[in-house]
């Protein structure tokens, strides 16, 4: 039995949730057990990613020097029949932006089972059901090619999370997790309205119903400027909040502080990527007109947001609500590289989010790591941690400086090319949003040295009361022999993330070089509204201001016709095996 | 030996880091750190010889070489490999970086000992090693930006060494936030330099910019030096971004002697040298580097003047020297800016090193007023640290002597030849600074060599931490015991210092015709030089050559500056006290460092402070406030209909039924 790549695609989304199936029967009620089965799932999740990844990496046909992730369109393309009334398919497919973000959600998922054994002693198989159904829809997010498809998996991210934020939380968890659902959700249902309406647009004019993501990106091509600007609206109001941008990202430092370490770090890793990933599959594609018209409005909120986070990181006691906040102002970046409209800017941007998963994601578990020892996360009770566990400090200081964008560490890519394409961006941001939004790298100097200061380094000050261990208060802060450095699970835990962290920094051209080609097709709607933007100005020459002209459709520029699926070879279901 | 050997310089060292951190882990293997951290600075020292060989001795005009690695980042035609350049003024760079870091390495081996961060000292210094030597050999600008931040991370972590000091973690934060202040202007420099010539790589920039020039080049064009010396001004402690350097202190000597004086701070000076035709290319960037040199050279001896901590004295006066360097740079003196940096490296890295034997001999004891006569107890550092005071006071023919001459005789013939006051100007500020610089240099020197014997010990030592890892903190007179008298330091910490003061002594003299032509056959090379060079020559002062008579001037102030240094430290200390009294509010300004640092808290730190609280305030009531309330209209729909759903059964049927009509209705309406 040969296994056909395409085959991967559905299996990876099975194969966690098969896993979740199996721990949910399970009828051992055993932690080791739960946990032991978990970790075996998300390794063959991840090992099925990997054997996808190498895949992809093969040569089209025999001797061919283009690779499938050279081509810059979706590929393994396969489809289960859903509901054929509305042309609703199972569709699946990849490039090599999901590919990358498949591959660091399959990554992270074991890491967080591996670093949440200490942490969740209680309902611990639940818990793994619950990571696993993550696992599966977040992958579902990137593999689908049919908007419904990727929608409901884009959805039901929430409601494992919330069940992980309700359950295994510290004292507000409920409200946050209740906080956190609504705010997403509210946002994701005007997304819908917006697909809805695409899709109608695309039945209205085709005649036929399909959610087909090429499909749906065609017809939104053809709709007028006022039309798109609907369109990219509701788009924003998920995704947006998704992301989240400022200001629409209260929800985030709550979650993120009540949720427990594992939920952290999903949630920064790959969940707040959900949002990026859908602004540039989908708002650059589909509404390429708005997208050029808005994206100087949306790079404002990103600067805007890069520097005022910053600012309140500076000024938090708690230090996972810090990290938190870094959060925001770093998807910042990853925004503005995004609207910067070229290639280097959203080349950035897909870095950025790869990077961001794996260094804040690190954060989170060295601040789950503290806070096990600890039972507090308040930066004013501790301090000097270097001397008292010497590795979890070099981890720490370590990915801290990742995240602040030292060059040699993955941070600085992402973060370098995001403003370099915004500075480039003449026509659409431009030199000014770079200079701004570089303030943002001294902010993070500032309140990523400041917190360092006070927990890793400074005179030593364990906190009292809270410690389990140790019920006796301890004299003198000199005399702290139990609190004990990583163990050997933790090194295990963060290791794999530093050397990803460097490798990422110091190798971030393979990388890079896959991304060339998704992206230019991504991007190709907009770079046409630009040429012809600039073919104006140069033709006219009398105003630079740009109106959006509500009789102006992007079909009455560039004439196509807008075909019916049936007609664009769609993606035959397959079998699985064969 | 073929050239790509030499891309084994900085990897050496990055080499070495890896294993130093190994030894942190296990304690056993902690003494080899040392020895680890030596060889390999020392091995990338022979192959920077033996390179330099391969380099400029078989072709004195050779061009550049280029090693590439690996491609670094290279996405949609931006493009920055691991790659070096060669080319001679790499070479004088890479001697410095290796050379002064092996004796520095050596020292610190001796001074670190018993140091419970031992491995932690080396594993830093290599990667320091490694990021600087990647600084001066990289082939673009985003690599040289690599290093550029890498030896601030290294000083980050030097500075902050004894991070239980709350001081020296501020120091240490303070470093890098200032140099990231610097280096934004830097980036965005990288930036408009790829926008506007579409690489960043140093060979095909040169061949674009060989063919501009100021009347030709664009604005934007123009503004790229601007931003590039923003980030030289941050590295290299120039006013305004110099306030890192004298807390920079707070850091293990060996650091100050190897980071804070010979090379890193040094870093903004190459790389205006590297990029010397970019800054050509603009007519107000150069003039804006000498001034502000002149201005910081001024300024920071000023300073100095009043300082008792021996350590921030020699801080001052590095920055000080430093804008010697930038003034030279500034009046197309790449020469005298890189031959000054050369020699610079040697006398001050002696200055550090026989300050931290002082304060290893005093357990930590830095203030001048607690010292005196210490020429008894140890005279070898005593002369030592005479060498190189003389060289920092441009003593005739030392090296300081020869190097500030070159820089200070072409501001003038600069001034004279192009009728231009301002550098006139600066040349005078120039040799004011000279005699500032004799002065406290030697008020420093007479003060803790000569007069009466008489010291206090100091209170903490780099040795207490040991000390106190080994005992309960209540023991802690223990410590105390542990050291003996004010003793004179042992032979492993002063044979590389017998080294440095040699050079310090003759290093001026042995390259004052090498250096200049190296760093001709550079890309430091002013593009007018030749012209100029033809005038300079012409150019007489009172009648003699000019450089004759600059030698003359300056050998007469370092003479009545360490003059006047001996009659009030030395000989008639009370006069010098009685001379402070009559200006106390001058002293207390200078004493008090022109109180910049109280300024800049006051006006940048504690507002913008004021605004993150005000913005997370603002977060938390209006932006979450109204989406709170945004989130309370349905609850209110919840309150205004909570009456029908009371489980009263005919409310449920008569909801039931108008529901249904209304369903009802809509279909007939929207089918009719």
């Amino acid at each position: 039995m040969t296994i056909d790549p395409a085959s991967l695609l559905p299996l990876l989304v099975l194969i966690p949730l098969l896993g979740a199936l199996a721990l949910a029967i399970l009828p051992n009620r055993s932690p080791v057990a739960a946990r032991g089965l978990a970790m075996l799932w998300s390794l063959l999740t991840l090992t099925a990613s990997l054997v996808l990844a190498y895949q992809a990496c093969q040569p089209l046909a025999h001797d061919a020097p283009t690779t499938y992730l050279d081509t810059g369109q979706l590929f393994f393309q396969s489809a289960l029949p859903w509901i054929d009334a509305f042309g609703l398919q199972f569709a699946f497919g990849i490039d090599a932006i999901s590919l990358w973000l498949i591959l660091l959600s399959t990554a992270l998922t074991p890491l967080v089972i591996l670093g949440s054994v200490s942490a969740v002693n209680d309902r611990v198989k639940e818990f793994h059901v619950w990571l696993l159904l993550l696992e599966a829809a977040m992958i579902g997010t990137f593999v689908a090619s049919d908007l419904i498809f990727f929608y409901i998996c884009f959805e039901f991210t929430l409601i494992p999370l919330y069940f992980l934020i309700g359950i295994f939380g510290s004292t507000q968890r409920l409200k946050a997790a209740k906080v956190f659902f609504l705010y997403t959700f509210t946002g994701s249902m005007l997304t819908f309205a917006g697909v809805l309406y695409v899709a109608w647009f695309n039945a209205a004019h085709t005649g036929v119903w399909s959610f087909s993501i090429a499909q749906l990106v065609q017809a939104a091509q053809a709709m007028s400027a006022q039309q798109q600007t609907f369109v990219l609206l509701a788009l924003l109001a998920g995704f947006a909040v998704k992301v989240p941008l400022f200001p629409v990202h209260t929800w985030l430092p709550l979650a993120h502080t009540e949720a427990p370490t594992a939920g952290s770090v999903i949630l920064a890793g790959v969940l707040l990527k959900l949002g990026t990933y859908g602004l540039l599959r989908f708002a650059l594609p589909m509404t390429p007109i708005a997208t050029v018209a808005f994206a100087p409005y949306i790079g404002a909120f990103a600067v805007a947001g890069i520097l005022y986070t910053a600012l309140i990181c500076w000024v938090q006691k708690d230090v996972k609500k810090l990290i938190a906040y870094s959060s925001v102002s770093h998807l910042g970046f990853c925004v503005l590289g995004m609207f910067a409209l070229n290639d280097i800017g959203a080349s950035g941007a897909v870095m950025y989010m790869i990077n961001h998963g794996l260094s804040t994601g690190a954060l989170f578990l060295c601040i789950g790591m503290i806070y096990e020892r600890f039972h507090t996360r308040e930066m004013a009770r501790m301090g000097g941690l270097a001397r008292v566990i010497p590795i979890w400090a070099f981890f720490m200081v370590f990915f801290c400086l990742a995240s602040v964008g030292l060059p040699g560490l993955n941070g600085f890519v992402g973060e370098f090319l995001t403003l370099l394409g915004a500075f480039n961006s003449h026509d659409v941001l431009g030199i000014g949003y770079a200079a701004v939004a570089g303030l943002g790298m001294i902010l993070a100097a500032i309140y990523i040295l400041y917190m360092v200061g006070k927990i890793v380094f400074g005179p030593v000050l364990i906190p009292q009361h809270d410690t389990h261990d140790d019920p006796h208060p301890t004299p003198a802060a000199s005399s702290h022999p139990h609190v004990p450095d990583l163990n050997a699970r933790e090194i295990i835990t963060l290791t794999p993330l530093a050397v990803g962290c460097l490798l990422l920094g110091l190798f971030p051209t393979p990388l890079l070089q896959t991304l060339e080609a998704p992206i230019a097709t991504l991007l190709r709607p907009t770079g046409l509204v630009l040429a012809d933007r600039a073919d104006e100005l140069t033709n006219a020459d009398t105003t630079t201001l740009i109106v959006i002209d509500p009789t102006d459709r992007w079909d009455n520029r560039h004439p196509q016709q807008l075909v019916p699926p049936s007609s664009h070879e769609p993606p035959k279901p397959q079998p699985l095996f064969h | 030996m073929t050239l790509h050997t030499a891309s084994w310089i900085p990897w050496l060292p990055a080499l070495a880091a890896v294993l130093c951190g190994l030894c942190c882990i296990y304690r056993p293997l902690r003494i080899l750190a040392a020895p680890i951290c030596i060889l390999s600075i020392l091995a990338a020292f022979v192959i920077t010889c033996c390179t330099y060989s391969n380099i400029v001795d078989t072709d004195p005009h050779a061009t550049a070489h280029v090693v590439k690695l690996f491609t670094w980042i290279s996405v949609a035609g931006f493009s920055a490999d691991m790659a070096y350049y060669l080319d001679p003024l790499t070479m004088i760079m890479l001697i410095v970086v290796t050379g002064v870091g092996t004796l520095v390495a050596i020292y610190a081996a001796g001074y670190m000992a018993g140091d419970r961060g031992y491995a932690r000292f080396f594993a830093a210094v290599s990667l320091f090693i490694f990021a600087m030597t990647t600084l001066v050999m990289a082939d673009n600008l985003l690599l040289l930006y690599l290093g550029w931040e890498g030896v601030g991370l290294c000083s980050y972590l030097l500075i902050g060494f004894y991070y239980q000091k709350p001081s020296a973690v501020a120091a240490a934060k303070k470093a890098f936030i200032v140099n990231r202040i610097g280096d934004l202007g830097f980036a965005l420099g990288i930036m408009l330099t790829y926008q506007q010539f579409g690489t960043i790589q140093y060979a095909p920039l040169f061949e674009i910019l060989n063919t501009q020039s100021p009347s030709t080049a664009s604005t934007a064009v123009q503004v790229i030096p601007f931003l590039l010396m923003l980030g030289a001004f941050g590295k290299s402690a120039q006013l305004p971004l110099y306030v890192w350097l004298p807390d920079a202190m707070e850091g293990p000597t060996p650091v100050s002697a190897l980071i804070h004086a010979a090379t890193m701070v040094t870093a903004g000076v190459y790389m205006i040298a590297r990029l010397f035709p970019l800054f050509e290319l603009s007519p107000y960037a150069l003039p804006t580097v000498a001034c502000v040199g002149a201005a910081t050279a001024l300024f920071a001896g000023t300073i100095a003047l009043c300082q008792y901590d021996i350590k921030r004295i020699y801080a001052y006066s590095t920055i000080s020297q430093l804008g010697y360097m930038f003034l030279g740079l500034g009046v197309l003196s790449t020469t005298g800016a890189m031959f000054h940096l050369f020699t610079h490296a040697f006398f001050k890295a002696l200055l550090f090193l026989t300050a931290g034997s002082v304060m290893h001999s005093l357990a930590g004891q830095l203030d001048l007023r607690h010292m005196s006569g210490m020429r008894r107890k140890m005279p070898v550092t005593c002369w030592l640290m005479f060498a190189g005071c003389l060289a920092l006071a441009g003593f005739p023919f030392t090296a300081g002597f020869y190097s500030k001459d070159t820089i200070l005789a072409d501001t003038l013939a600069k001034g004279l030849n192009e009728h231009n006051r301002l550098y006139i100007l600066l040349a005078v500020v120039g040799l004011v600074t000279a005699f500032l610089t004799a002065f406290y240099t030697f008020r420093l020197w007479f003060r803790v060599f000569m007069g009466p014997t008489k010291y206090d010990m100091g209170d903490e030592h780099a040795h207490a931490h040991a000390a106190q890892e080994a005992h309960p903190p209540g023991h802690s007179d223990i410590t105390v015991e542990h050291h003996h008298d004010a003793h004179e330091v042992n032979w492993l910490m002063n044979a590389p210092l017998v080294v440095l003061a040699t050079g310090a002594l003759l290093a001026g003299y042995l390259a004052h015709n090498w250096l200049p032509e190296l760093v001709l056959n550079s890309s430091a090379t002013p593009a007018h030089l030749g012209a100029q060079h033809a005038a300079e020559h012409q150019t007489t002062l009172f009648g003699i050559d000019l450089h004759l008579a600059m030698m003359i001037i300056s050998s007469g102030i370092a003479v009545l500056g360490i003059a006047t240094a001996a009659y009030y430290h030395w000989l008639n200390r009370p006069a010098a006290d009685r001379v402070a009294a009559q200006w106390p509010s001058l002293v207390r300004i200078l004493a008090n460092k022109y109180y910049v640092d109280e300024f800049n808290n006051r006006v940048i730190v504690e507002p913008l402070r004021l605004l993150g609280y005000l913005c997370f305030v603002f977060d938390r009531l209006v932006i979450d406030g109204i989406v709170n309330l945004v989130g309370f209209i349905p609850s209110l729909f919840g309150l205004a209909i909570r009456p029908t759903q009371r489980g009263n059964l005919q409310g449920y049927g008569l909801g039931m039924a108008t529901g249904t009509a209304v369903l009802v209705l809509i279909v007939l309406v929207a089918y009719a």
